[in-house]
């Protein structure tokens, strides 16, 4: 142990520290698989059998869904969340060494596989997850692909086939969730404001794990029969689901609690610590990207846990919410499940543009174009997406009277929506262009940001989305929102922080050939996508009519590409992180919080915390 | 854009305390969407009242599903709303620097937390229906269950308060006393709000 714990100078609470030492992911996973299998053979023992006369038979379900909750105690016991909450029950708050141990300050890169709570550790902890989580989803993404390659299918079995979309669809959701939020918005964002740390570092570790702890279950699913619904997991099909549903409802249980941890840790840390003299004026955007992403993630997800709460209840409990025979209602469902979902996609729409929005002052040295109408446009875009959910539910037959103002609604955000491109736009108009990936980035992001907004208007249409419901062309539309522009964002957000992070500039080369390979390859897959929607293929299909198939070729062609692009993204992020060119500590020349501390950050960031007499994009003013 | 300036590494409790309770409110703001989400579900399958399976007739096999009184959710809130004031009494002997009121009121807090939550497991168990049976019947035990995770979390929270109020942790700052007074009271607004909802069948 290379800790320098002073047990000493902590007398009374030292006795306590081995514990805290000891824990770490292996125990976390070994408690976990312990308790997982524990509560297994108990449940199979105790739950009584189902009988011929009940007309749900739950046992099966009910023991998945303990050993899942066994799982999950062990691993949050093993990883050491619970000490600080019964430490602070029995009245023995942590020392200041303990602290500093959970902080990870000695550590090296064991700190890197425990519950540290230190912002920068935690960012490369989400930095790390996200990109083995988009590794699973692009696994899965390429079989589809594979298996749509021609038009009888067949070279994946159709129930497999169904399990690989529903994973691929829910895994990706996620990742592009956390994809900035959690790596940048934990490593760069209490920097970027002038803070030592979270407002909550212990709730941060623990919004971290929470998601690492919600990956197996998720994972299960595969040897539980899969996910046979889509990602959406719409009722009452999930109920009647194999047993890989319990999966999902315990990875999407376990994930809320994490979204809704880290949305309470992030806002209040960026209302109350931001440093002396950073008004809200003077707060860079990409602040304001993030915090209004956690704060629609907040009310949204806890809606989105009591759905999934009332499905286990009905596949476990015999319960009646999404049941007809007993009362029930899959609309209920759709409701629940929509409310959460379409805010949703502005959680992981609005950091991706915050974060361009930060960059475009940088690479044209320009000001930012109207900063009041870009937090104007981010403040309207969080207002409307609470009010547009039933777009989606245009076709399933409920209130049809509301279809009417929730096309309103919905064509109302593309307002808001504007106004991002117009700031985007403006800031570019006539600046001196330092053309990095980060700045190509900006250019990507309009391209198809705008197609997939554009098709979005379409969709928002009742009488179009008549014609377009349950096609690839939806599909295409929101991968062109959700990967054209949200990862589009992330992958800038990587090049753009890296050298902060790493201390190493990203390859430039390779990191070029990747942006062209991924952007073409997008284009290509997800236009092919859109025509063979348009001519009417429809969505989540393992074999289709071979009039799509030309189209078909097209888009998996496509995928192809993207999937090369990304290997070449892969490996530039690890050669560069272990031999790549050192990095100053300003090499963009960047007027943010972030880029004034040294590289490797320091543990507290600011030997002596900044005050801010000015805004962050002052490019080309004299006194800036 | 900026200058440097020293500042202390310890901040004053009053920060910390503030921080913390902003922390808490924006929790309970999570806490609050799913309380509402409930009586969504409630009102809105009452509404739908789909099959007439709301509240079951009678089948040769099964009764018909009776609503319970919501007088034992009312009685609940009651409950939560004593532990409140006992709190509250508890936060004014902290800042009052009065050892004794504090700890007594942080006792008797927690009292009526494992109070609530064992009566509630009680109306739980002693309800004429199963969970199965009807639409109502579900969403009573939801709204039940929610209740019943409060008073488990308010029971674990206001245990630690006691414990530390009785080992003199608050001697110097009561910011903890105070936020725990947040949560209680969004507690007794959440039970009431449940039992408002079950008080329509």
């Amino acid at each position: 142990m290379t800790t320098t714990m002073d047990r000493t100078a902590s007398a009374g609470h030292s006795a306590k520290s081995p514990l805290i030492e000891k824990l770490n992911v292996f125990t976390a996973f070994g408690l976990g698989i312990i308790l997982a299998v524990v509560f297994y053979v108990l449940a199979a023992k105790l739950i009584p059998e189902d009988t011929d006369a009940m007309l749900i038979h739950t046992k099966h379900d009910q023991i998945i869904l303990l050993a899942m909750i066994g799982w999950f105690i062990g691993f949050m016991v093993g990883i050491g969340a619970l000490i600080g909450p019964f430490r602070w029950l029995l009245g023995k708050d942590l020392s200041h060494d303990e602290n500093m141990f959970y902080a990870g300050k000695d550590l090296g890169t064991k700190r890197y596989f425990r519950y540290t709570t230190d912002h920068k550790v935690v960012g490369i902890q989400y930095l790390v997850t996200t990109m083995i989580i988009f590794g699973v989803g692009g696994i899965l993404a390429m079989l589809i692909r594979t298996n749509l390659g021609n038009p009888e299918g067949g070279w994946i079995h159709p129930q497999a086939y169904n399990a690989i979309v529903g994973i691929h669809g829910i895994i990706m959701i996620v990742g592009t969730i956390i994809m900035i939020t959690g790596p940048f918005g934990n490593f760069v964002m209490p920097i970027m404001i002038g803070a030592r740390d979270m407002a909550f570092p212990r709730l941060n570790a623990l919004s971290f794990w929470l998601i690492v702890a919600a990956i197996p279950p998720i994972l299960s699913s595969f040897f539980l029969g899969g996910i046979m619904t889509g990602w959406t997991a719409y009722e009452p099909l999930a109920s009647e689901s194999p047993a890989g549903m319990d999966g999902y409802i315990m990875f999407i249980c376990i994930f809320a609690i994490s979204t809704m941890v880290a949305g309470a840790n992030i806002t209040a840390t960026v209302v109350r610590m931001r440093a002396r003299g950073m008004t809200w004026n003077r707060t860079p955007i990409f602040i304001y990207g993030v915090v209004a992403s956690v704060a629609l993630a907040l009310p949204a997800f806890p809606v989105f846990f009591l759905s999934q709460i009332m499905s286990a209840f009905d596949r476990a409990m015999g319960t009646t919410f999404y049941n007809p025979a007993g009362g029930g209602s899959g609309w209920l469902y759709e409701n629940l499940f929509w409310l959460m979902g379409h805010p949703e996609v502005y959680v992981i729409l609005l950091p991706a543009i915050g974060a361009l929005m930060e960059m475009a002052p940088v690479f044209t040295r320009r000001p930012l174009f109207s900063f009041n109408v870009a937090v104007m446009g981010i403040a309207g875009i969080c207002g409307l997406s609470a009010l547009v959910w039933a777009h989606h539910m245009y076709m399933s037959g409920w209130a049809p009277l509301l279809n009417g103002p929730f096309m309103l609604t919905t064509e109302l955000i593309s307002i808001p929506t504007g106004m991002l491109f117009l700031v985007l736009v403006g800031t570019l108009w006539r600046g001196r262009l330092w053309l990095t990936v980060p700045m190509a980035s900006i250019y990507a992001l309009l391209w198809n940001f705008m197609i997939g907004g554009i098709t979005g208007i379409y969709l928002s249409d009742v009488p179009a989305d008549g014609a377009l419901h349950g096609t690839m062309f939806v599909t295409a539309h929101f991968h062109y929102t959700l990967m054209g522009a949200g990862l589009t964002g992330a992958v800038a957000s990587l090049s753009y922080w890296f050298p902060k992070m790493t201390g190493r500039m990203l390859d430039r080369r390779l990191s070029w050939v990747s942006f062209w390979m991924v952007q073409i390859g997008f284009n290509v897959a997800f236009i092919g996508m859109f025509l063979v929607g348009l001519a009417g293929q429809p969505r989540r299909v393992e074999s289709y009519n071979a009039m799509f198939n030309r189209g078909n070729m097209v888009t998996t062609a496509g995928a192809y590409v993207i999937m090369t692009g990304m290997l070449i993204l892969l490996f530039a992020v690890v050669d560069s992180w272990r031999n790549g060119i050192k990095a100053s500590d300003n090499p963009w020349f960047a007027k943010t919080l972030e880029w004034s501390v040294p590289t490797p950050v320091p543990l507290e960031n600011f030997a002596t915390l900044p005050v801010v007499t000015t805004d962050a994009y002052g490019y080309g003013k004299a006194k800036s | 854009m900026s200058q440097e300036t020293t500042h202390a590494h310890h901040e004053h409790p009053d920060v910390v305390g503030s921080r913390n309770r902003l922390g808490v409110i924006l929790i309970i703001v999570a806490d609050v969407a799913m309380a509402l989400s409930i009586l969504f579900v409630y009102f809105y399958l009452k509404g739908q009242n789909v099959n007439n399976m709301w509240l079951p007739t009678a089948t040769e096999e099964v009764p018909a599903t009776v609503p319970v009184s919501s007088m034992g959710a009312f009685y609940i809130a009651i409950i939560s709303a004593f532990g409140m004031l006992l709190n509250g009494y508890a936060l004014k002997g902290a800042k009052a620097k009065n050892q004794s009121q504090l700890t007594l009121g942080a006792m008797i807090a927690f009292a009526m937390s494992v109070i609530g939550l064992v009566y509630q497991i009680q109306q739980m168990n002693s309800a004429p229906f199963t969970m199965r049976m009807g639409a109502y019947a579900s969403c009573y035990y939801l709204i039940a269950g929610l209740n019943a995770l409060h008073l488990a979390l308010t029971a674990f929270i206001s245990l630690g308060n006691w414990n530390r109020a009785r080992l003199g942790l608050y001697k110097t700052d009561h910011w903890h006393v105070a936020i725990i007074q947040v949560w209680w009271i969004w507690m007794t607004v959440s039970a009431a709000l449940g039992a408002f909802a079950l008080s329509f069948t």
